[in-house]
């Protein structure tokens, strides 16, 4: 498109992207849905001041926005130490790293059952499950960051006397913060899948299991305004990172 | 400036890469030997694989001869010196996530300078080089030479004696190096630095040095060593001199076989660097 005066920039380009699905999502199911199982998205808009003014509901969200936060936190501690201790080191990248991308690369639902028979069917399951789908990104670009610094600016600094400790702090680490930023959002998004497959596999509370239970009970309005509520939390994580990002890594975009 | 006293010196030097008997072991300096004196700009020049930048890296410790030693005021070079030596490097070795500044603070931290003394030194270098109005800015948002001269910058805040220069300019186009050339002779004259300074441009060895070691193909001795006598600093007109000319061409006759016979064995190895 050349056209790209004051009326058609890409954001209003988006939005009405957005409007367009939504509005086709709405002739749709009011035209050929069965209403037990898909709703119209302005029914969905409807049942949202009752989800959010319902206790239950607001308990749910904020036990799992708890666990996601929790998973999170430890995968990103986590994840940097094993990442650092791998990625600084030659023979334990050669040795480690391709056991850590087996694992990543194992569809970790399957073990779920173990999860649940392990830590039980409440919030610890859930953290641990989003725990083990959080850690894996961060730990992957931790090393990749730590692995595509220029030998160069190592000479130079230890031309300059720098201590290995120096050589951490000042130039190794700040090397990795726009990459780990990245493993941050990717493992942001991967606790918050692992929290919610945990939830809807065996829970009785948090979000998986209201949308579990509302899809069960054929009720698609209170199931899809819970699911943007889930969105919007998911965006504000995500925007979270973005912004903690660009703070750090000034630099990079300049 | 007294230049009778030898502050480096070099004697023997051989680096090797591989070891004795493979046949791919490549000898890449021969005995070289070099006294520089005390506030001299000695340059470095030779075909590409004589050894030129090894031979630095041995005298900054940054690399263990094979046999032979250097001395910087008599005591044995066995590790980089940071006290002593400060490098300017051809690669952009600024850290990009730190300001211009703060580059240059960083290469104090390293080296052990006090918190408080590194702002004023900081600042007073980067005005040496012209760089005071980009303090703040990061090493991305600079041209090729700006980096290259908040890398002097770097350099001059360590305020060693000894300043050894890689190929400072090589990845400059003509126009800049001309000028960051004028200007470096106008601040080593001034501060009596002793300098070693390699380089490709034959131009760039005669107008600044006040030494020209010429270098052999590989595996690199020392062929001759050329005296400039010009004073410093050196201004434009003795770009254009016949003095320059004349030592240029000397220079040229010097290096032209050794740069044929680096040809050939490449072509023999098939062309690899």
């Amino acid at each position: 498109m050349n056209r790209k005066g004051p009326l058609m920039s890409p954001g209003i380009a988006r939005l009405l992207v957005i409007i367009a699905l939504l509005a086709l999502w709405e002739v749709g199911a009011r035209l050929y849905a069965d209403p037990l199982f898909l709703c119209p998205p302005s029914q969905a808009v409807r049942a949202l001041p009752h989800i959010l003014t319902d206790p239950k509901i607001l308990n749910a969200i904020r036990i799992t926005v708890y666990e996601v936060l929790t998973a999170f936190v430890m995968a990103v501690i986590c994840g940097m130490a094993i990442g650092l201790a791998v990625g600084l080191n030659g023979f334990t990248k050669q040795s480690i790293l391709p056991v850590i991308l087996l694992l990543y690369a194992t569809p970790q639902a399957t073990i779920l059952p173990l999860f649940i028979l392990s830590f039980g069917i409440g919030p610890a399951a859930k953290i641990a499950f989003g725990f083990s789908h959080g850690i894996f990104p961060v730990i992957v670009t931790v090393v990749a960051g730590v692995q595509n610094l220029k030998p160069s600016l190592l000479t130079a600094a230890k031309s300059m006397g720098a201590s290995r400790w120096q050589i951490f702090t000042t130039i190794i680490f700040p090397h990795m913060i726009p990459s780990f930023f990245t493993g941050m959002r990717l493992g942001m998004t991967a606790v918050l899948l692992g929290v919610l497959l945990a939830e809807l596999y065996v829970s009785t509370a948090g979000i998986g299991f209201f949308t579990r239970l509302f899809a069960e009970s054929f009720s698609p309005p209170d199931l899809f305004a819970l699911i943007s509520v889930l969105a919007t939390i998911a965006v504000v994580l995500n925007e979270g990172c973005r912004t903690a990002e660009r703070r750090f890594s000034r630099w990079h975009t300049a | 400036m007294n230049r009778t006293s030898t502050v480096i010196k070099v004697e023997g030097v051989s680096q090797a890469f591989g070891a004795e008997g493979d046949p791919r072991r490549v000898v890449a300096l021969e005995s070289a030997t070099l006294d520089i004196p005390r506030g001299e700009l000695l340059s470095l020049i030779g075909p590409s694989g004589c050894g030129k930048s090894t031979l630095l890296n041995i005298i900054g410790g940054l690399a263990t001869p094979t046999t032979g030693r250097v001395t910087i005021d008599g005591v044995e070079v066995k590790g980089p010196s940071p006290q002593k030596v400060a490098y300017v490097f051809q690669e952009n070795t600024l850290f990009p996530w730190r300001t211009v500044i703060d580059n240059v603070k960083l290469g104090m931290a390293f080296q052990g300078v006090s918190k408080s003394e590194r702002e004023g030194r900081a600042r007073e270098s980067l005005e040496a080089v012209g760089m005071q109005d980009f303090a703040n800015h990061f090493p991305g948002q600079l041209s090729g030479g700006m980096k290259q001269r908040v890398q002097l910058a770097r350099a001059l805040g360590l305020q060693t004696e000894i300043v050894l220069m890689d190929e400072p300019f090589a990845a400059l186009d003509e126009q800049t190096r001309m000028v960051l050339g004028e200007d470096l002779s106008v601040l080593l004259a001034r501060t009596g630095k002793t300098i070693i300074f390699v380089t490709h441009s034959l131009v760039e060895a005669v107008f600044l040095a006040d030494r020209v070691a010429v270098l052999t193909a590989r595996p690199g001795k020392i062929k001759k060593i050329i005296n400039v006598e010009e004073p410093h600093p050196r201004k434009s007109n003795f770009m254009t001199s016949a003095k320059l000319g004349a030592m240029r061409n000397e220079l040229y006759e010097l290096l032209h076989d050794e740069i044929r016979k680096t040809m050939t064995l490449r072509a023999e190895v098939g062309g690899d660097k």
